[in-house]
């Protein structure tokens, strides 16, 4: 979806064509997103599938991780810049790698003949796994890494928050282990008492047997958001302490659908004062707080939702331009 | 305690938890795995393998927890890694052989998205970059304990097939010469298929294991010199079955095709590749050079890379050898549970027999339970059979459990019976025993010698107890190890006294006076179904008002309704039958050992009705051999005419009294009572 909103921003700075790769990491088939596909249908920008070589002034790589599961990306770039816009974390909480991004940034810099080759962090926290990286891996020194983030762009309509929240809570996930925390983190943030727990992507907790009968449990996509956020008032978001979001677009979601986001404060730096940093133990009494005073409870709302201003494709626009006309002038 | 669990569920997984725990047990840890591991198509020998391993873990806590084969975790790993809800302080250590960086990082991630934390994640390549199986799930680590060699009086030859084809009749006359050999022992460890083909072939009696009978470990403890055939390794189980005879001070001969064992770096031997050569190489140059071969395998820096201790440290944990829970070496008697509890009788009349010193303990069938607590023996109940159970073998493991709880190494087992139970078979081997089989002969005309015998090897003394008449004694075995001593049976002393005054107690009891004691041991049914001789013999007692007719059987034994419908005729259970049958003036019996012997050294007239089952031994020979010396009368089951006329003719015209005045001139050998008891107390295997 953020690729796709990015071509439009960019379609209007240069030509454009599409590369796809076939990947180990998706298996042999060769499938473009329906969102995707639309965009690239509707500004009609040509897509070319495996590539022998790429050459354009600048190429955009996104998320290098898709190489984690071969040895070579089988084709030549060439560039004046290549920028390999980083989705993935390449650090997780505590420093271990999060994927093999030497085999990945590898692969990609022995195929390329650039003047520049720029590691582009999406949001602060990828950022500081990026450079932590680097400066733990000597042999990829020699990667620049972009001054302002490659965030995400979001858009979404901006529903208003409830008169009189109530105390009921949800979260939304893909379904993986490492978008939950423990067991006892869960229980913190959906207890008995609260009015409701719905709880989206708990495919994991069901397969397991890990649920509670106060616990409304969806698998994932097995509602629409907005009929999830009907649900809830609060988006209670925390995930195993040993991974983090890059970015976090289920926060961003849920900020816009006009509800108040309580989360871990690594990952609300990305969102600054859009949400309320906080540990599990800390979030019965926030919600308690903001119940009792619905004002209040608005108020943050409303303080929030302008903060993802900062992601959207204007601003995207301006970075973009930015980026591309500072290095042009630099590298020629 | 030590969780041991794996990446997959799958039988070559759970194979690698049960080896690697029992690694972990012998070092001296408390280890369980979960069980939701154990597979629907474990077979046989994993059942018994895991029965002292399998835990409920929700109900334990958790010291450690290895996880093996983290290649692939999946999800429900994954799923009870977070339910468990591990302290920070308890170590996580996952194993793998990983081909990629990415693909450890993958297992490191996932274990780590589970848990909240890092797990320790070895890359056994790095251990071990020349495995001797690289695709191994079981992480190929163990103690290294050289021991001394050979291990028995011969040195133990063990091969290993693998892949070889079995087709070529050359090939089994060869395997066949080898077991012959008086050089070496010799066995065959086999895949099922292989098995298969030995079974229908002529060479059935070929000493042979299957890849599942017996742990890498147990199978390595009676391995000297180990050959190994085919291409590659055959599987998990085979390399750790090399491993640990390397580790143990063994000789590894590396016959395979593609000389697997030697590409690896392992101090093993390059063999023949074809099983005609290896008897000459044996012979030629292993036999005798052992010593000198194990010297220089404790040399191979190759042994580092398999030690045990350093996962051991990986893992924060220290290895705490476990003394002995006994300091005084124990004798346990197994008697099984046959028709009758004549085994379980066997075998207290021997323990009473023993150095007050050795105070043995029984582990008995619950039948023979009451029986042997009466002789003042402690004794270990037993499961009996039950048709109730999925598995027909699910008593037998909880045997095995009950005895590896029971028994340690150093402990002398003497185990009385036909059959030898795989319990019995892996508990001598995995404890090591000192162990005996009191194996009665006489064994009925189609009993397959093989399938009794082919066990016979793992005791170190077998007691014969003989008929009292030498054309009964046939012989099945031979050896040092083999002991035919005399019949064994319970001696009764009881004086005419005694007798006339138990007469007077029984008339008092049933309120019927008497002149004639007929007594009736015809069985529970259990074997062959007497029931309608009970009903002759009670219907044609019926009639002689001076007459008390007592149908004796063991506590516990079932008795038609029918025969309490006799006003002459009364039910008897008693553990006191010898007594009984030495105060009536005719007993009319079945012809078992006991009872036989018992009614012939107590010189008591009898009529045998024998009883015949697959199971049983002859009885109609022993019965015959009786009759023919006018010692008894033989009636065989469709006989009741003769039975009602011999009845009649013992009772009425004296010929009752004419058994007895040949019993009393018969010559008996002696008792093997003594003996048994010698031969049991002097059994240490370095005694």
């Amino acid at each position: 979806m953020a690729v796709a909103a990015e071509l439009r921003v960019a379609t209007e700075f240069a030509d454009l064509v599409v590369h796809a790769r076939t990947s180990k990491m998706f298996g042999s088939g060769q499938h473009v997103a329906p969102v995707l596909q639309r965009v690239l249908d509707e500004l009609r920008i040509p897509m070319v599938w495996d590539a022998p070589r790429i050459c354009a002034d600048f190429v955009i790589l996104h998320n290098p991780s898709f190489l984690k599961f071969q040895n070579s990306l089988s084709a030549e770039i060439y560039a004046q810049e290549i920028v390999v816009v980083t989705h993935e974390n390449f650090l997780r909480p505590g420093g271990e790698e999060g994927f093999d991004v030497s085999n990945c940034l590898d692969q990609i810099d022995l195929s390329t003949l650039a003047l520049r080759k720029t590691l582009a962090p999406i949001s602060a926290y990828n950022r500081e796994t990026v450079t932590g990286w680097l400066s733990k891996f000597r042999k990829g020194r020699h990667w620049n890494v972009l001054e302002d983030d490659w965030f995400n762009i979001f858009f979404s309509d901006k529903d208003e928050p409830c008169e009189k929240p109530e105390d009921r809570r949800g979260r939304h996930s893909r379904p993986g282990f490492e978008k939950f925390p423990s067991v006892a983190d869960l229980d913190l943030c959906f207890p008995k008492h609260a009015k409701a727990n719905v709880i989206l992507g708990a495919n994991a907790l069901m397969d397991t047997d890990i649920v509670r009968s106060h616990w409304t449990l969806f698998p994932f996509d097995a509602i629409s958001l907005e009929d999830f956020f009907e649900m809830i008032d609060f988006f209670v978001y925390f995930t195993a302490p040993t991974w983090r979001e890059s970015f976090g677009r289920v926060i961003a979601e849920a900020i816009a659908a006009g509800k108040v986001v309580l989360t871990d404060p690594e990952t609300a730096k990305t969102f600054g004062n859009a949400v309320i940093p906080c540990s599990p133990g800390d979030v019965d009494r926030i919600i308690s707080d903001l119940i009792s005073s619905p004002n209040r409870y608005r108020k943050k709302v409303a303080e929030a939702q302008p903060l993802l201003e900062r992601y959207s494709g204007q601003k995207f626009k301006e970075r973009l331009g930015a980026i591309l006309t500072a290095d042009r002038e630099a590298l020629t | 305690m030590i969780f041991v669990e794996a990446g997959t569920l799958s039988v070559r997984s759970f194979d690698a938890q049960l080896i690697f725990a029992l690694k972990l047990r012998k070092r001296g840890f408390d280890v369980c795995i979960d069980a939701t591991y154990f597979p629907e198509d474990a077979g046989r020998g994993r059942h018994y393998e895991a029965a002292t391993l399998l835990a409920d873990t929700e109900e334990l806590v958790a010291e450690a927890v290895f996880i093996l084969g983290a290649e692939e975790v999946d999800d429900r790993l994954l799923a009870s890694l977070r339910q468990k809800q591990l302290g920070t302080d308890v170590p996580v250590i996952a194993t793998g052989r990983f081909s990629t960086q990415q693909s450890y990082i993958s297992a490191k991630s996932r274990l780590a998205f589970a848990l909240g934390r890092e797990a320790t994640v070895i890359d056994l390549s790095d251990l071990q970059p020349r495995s001797i199986s690289p695709s191994a799930i079981s992480p190929l680590v163990t103690e290294t304990r050289p021991i001394t060699r050979p291990i028995g009086e011969l040195a133990n030859v063990t091969v290993v097939l693998g892949s070889l084809e079995l087709d070529d009749s050359e090939t089994l006359s060869c395997l066949s010469r080898m077991s012959n050999q008086g050089s070496y022992g010799f066995k065959l460890v086999v895949s099922g298929a292989q098995n298969e083909f030995l079974k229908a072939s002529k060479f059935n009696d070929l000493p042979r294991v299957l890849y599942t009978d017996l742990s890498p470990l147990t199978l390595a403890n009676s391995t000297d010199i180990l050959a190994m055939f085919g291409h590659g390794i055959a599987g998990d189980r085979m390399a750790e079955l090399a491993l640990e005879v390397i580790a143990a001070g063994g000789v590894v001969i590396d016959c395979t095709e593609d000389e697997v064992l030697i590409s690896s770096g392992a101090p093993a031997l390059l063999g023949p590749k074809t099983l005609f050569a290896l008897d000459g190489y044996l012979i030629g140059k292993i036999i005798g050079n052992t010593p000198h071969i194990a010297d220089q395998t404790r040399k191979s820096p190759w042994l580092r890379t398999v030690d045990i201790s350093r996962l051991e440290t990986a893992a924060g944990l220290r290895a705490k050898p476990r003394p002995p829970k006994r300091t005084s070496p124990r004798t346990l008697f197994l008697p099984t549970n046959g028709v009758g509890l004549g085994h379980a009788q066997r075998c207290t009349v021997i323990a009473k027999a023993l150095p007050k010193h050795m105070s043995p303990v029984f582990a008995a069938f619950p039948s023979c339970v009451p029986m042997v607590r009466r002789e003042g023996i402690d004794c270990i109940p037993l499961v009996a059979r039950s048709d109730v159970n999925d598995s027909s073998n699910a008593n037998d493991i909880l045997t095995y459990r009950r005895l590896n709880a029971a028994l340690q190494e150093g402990d002398r087992f003497v185990f009385d019976g036909g059959y030898v139970f795989d319990s019995v078979n892996r508990v001598i081997r995995e404890r090591r025993l000192s162990a005996v089989w009191i194996r009665r002969g006489l064994w009925p005309k189609g009993r397959s010698r093989h399938t009794v015998l082919r066990r016979e090897g793992i005791f170190d003394r077998v007691i014969v107890p003989s008929e009292a008449f030498e054309e009964l004694n046939d012989a099945y075995s031979y050896g040092e190890q083999v002991h035919n001593i005399g019949p064994i049976f319970r001696q009764v002393e009881q004086s005419p006294e005694d007798s006339e005054n138990l007469r007077t107690r029984l008339a008092e009891k049933f309120d019927h006076d008497f002149k004639l004691l007929i007594v009736s041991m015809l069985g529970g049914g259990v074997a062959s179904d007497r029931s309608a001789q009970l009903q002759a013999i009670s219907g044609m007692l019926e009639c002689r008002a001076d007459c008390l007719h007592l149908v004796v059987t063991w506590p516990g034994s079932a008795v038609q309704a029918a025969a309490f419908g006799w006003k002459n005729t009364k039910v008897v259970h008693t553990l006191e039958a010898t007594k009984l049958c030495l105060a009536a003036d005719l007993v009319i019996s079945a012809a078992g050992y006991n009872s036989v012997h018992e009614i012939l050294y107590h010189k008591i007239p009898a009529i045998l009705i024998p009883q015949s089952a697959p199971y049983l031994d002859d009885q109609e020979r022993r019965a015959r051999a009786l009759s023919d010396r006018n010692l008894c009368s033989t009636i065989t089951e469709a006989e009741f005419m003769k039975l009602e006329r011999t009845v009649q003719v013992c009772l009425d015209d004296g010929g009752a009294e004419d058994f007895r005045t040949t019993l009393q001139q018969i010559e008996l050998p002696e008792s093997g009572v003594s003996a048994a008891a010698e031969i049991i107390a002097t059994s240490w295997k370095n005694g």
